[in-house]
């Protein structure tokens, strides 16, 4: 066919909405977000290793990186995460769930929504995220998926 | 409900619960068109972030919402080859009968075994909660319906086979 006929003409259409403009821009370039996700992975250990689950939480959720082209700080949040809610108590769960801020919440509900959509698992529990999920969707109500459904800045 | 579900199904009930805020919502390319957005897929500021929660890999619930409908894609467990024949079988059966089910898709999405497809249309007829109670339902039971077979199926052989060997038995 001839190469004319596949010009995807809407692109240079005055209303196109491209992706840039769907959510802000990250300001950060992806290095940086590497390193600092990686300062805040030993900073969780640190934590962790003194039992304090609520602290290690508020720290890997504060500021996470989203958007395009930041796959591997992303990953590395993750992975972060998951090591933090398979280590936790179920009966500890509700106590630090409710000592996280709203924003934190929301991010939470991302990253559980993220965990399970993972095609490989790995080290990914089925149980545990719905476990973590159940008990947020408890604490933070319906508007918490909501928000983590509308939320175009995907972690 | 057994408990090992349990978690599981009060996740898709949540988010299904969530995801369940439909308004009406015309076409912005044709006019006077009203279509579901999820279907159409024509313009990104309408779908918001699919959703996925899923129990293992064999087991998961795809929720696509958009502003005027959501797309629920549901894959069920199917551990080995007979399970896998009577889920193709009986989702067949359901999918060619879908007007009487109203929100069942006629074919279902890719990767998964069967889909619904609910509208704004829908939402404004029915009561909300009893669509999601539906649909939990459905999952609740499609399990049971398929080990339920297998069983009798196996049963079913075993009788067949007997019968048949017995001929040779004299």
């Amino acid at each position: 066919m001839d190469a004319f006929r596949k010009i995807d003409i809407d692109q240079y259409d005055e209303d196109v909405l491209p992706d840039s403009e769907l959510f802000p821009t990250d300001p950060r370039d992806p290095s940086t977000l590497l390193t600092e996700a990686k300062q805040k992975a030993a900073a969780i250990r640190n934590n962790l290793s003194k039992g304090d689950v609520a602290g290690a939480l508020d720290i890997v959720l504060s500021d996470p990186p989203y958007g395009p082209g930041v796959d591997e700080a992303k990953n590395l949040t993750l992975q972060t995460l998951v090591t933090i809610l398979n280590t936790t108590k179920s009966t500890d769960i509700p106590p630090i769930l409710k000592s996280l801020s709203q924003d934190s919440q929301d991010t939470l509900m991302k990253y559980l929504y993220k965990g399970m959509a993972l095609p490989g698992w790995g080290d990914v529990s089925g149980s545990v995220l719905l476990g973590w999920h159940e008990k947020l969707t408890e604490v933070a109500g319906t508007g918490c998926i909501v928000r983590a459904m509308t939320d175009r800045r995907l972690v | 409900m057994s408990n090992v579900l349990r978690p599981y199904l009060a996740a898709v009930r949540s988010t299904l619960t969530a995801a369940l805020t439909l308004e009406d919502f015309s076409s912005q390319i044709v006019e006077r068109h009203n279509k579901p957005e999820v279907e159409v897929g024509g313009s990104k500021e309408v779908l918001l972030n699919p959703l996925t929660i899923s129990r293992n890999e064999n087991e998961r619930v795809l929720i696509e919402p958009s502003i005027n409908s959501i797309r629920l894609s549901i894959k069920i467990k199917q551990a080995d080859e007979i399970e896998r024949i009577l889920c193709h079988k009986f989702t067949r059966f359901m999918m060619q009968r879908a007007e009487s089910f109203i929100v069942l898709r006629r074919k279902p999405v890719k990767g998964y075994d069967i889909s619904f497809l609910i509208t704004n249309h829908h939402t404004d007829s029915m009561l909300k909660h009893k669509i999601v109670d539906f649909i939990i339902q459905f999952m609740e039971e499609v399990d049971k319906e398929i080990s339920e077979m297998k069983l009798s199926l196996n049963a079913r052989a075993r009788v067949v086979a007997e019968s048949y060997l017995s001929a040779f038995n004299s």
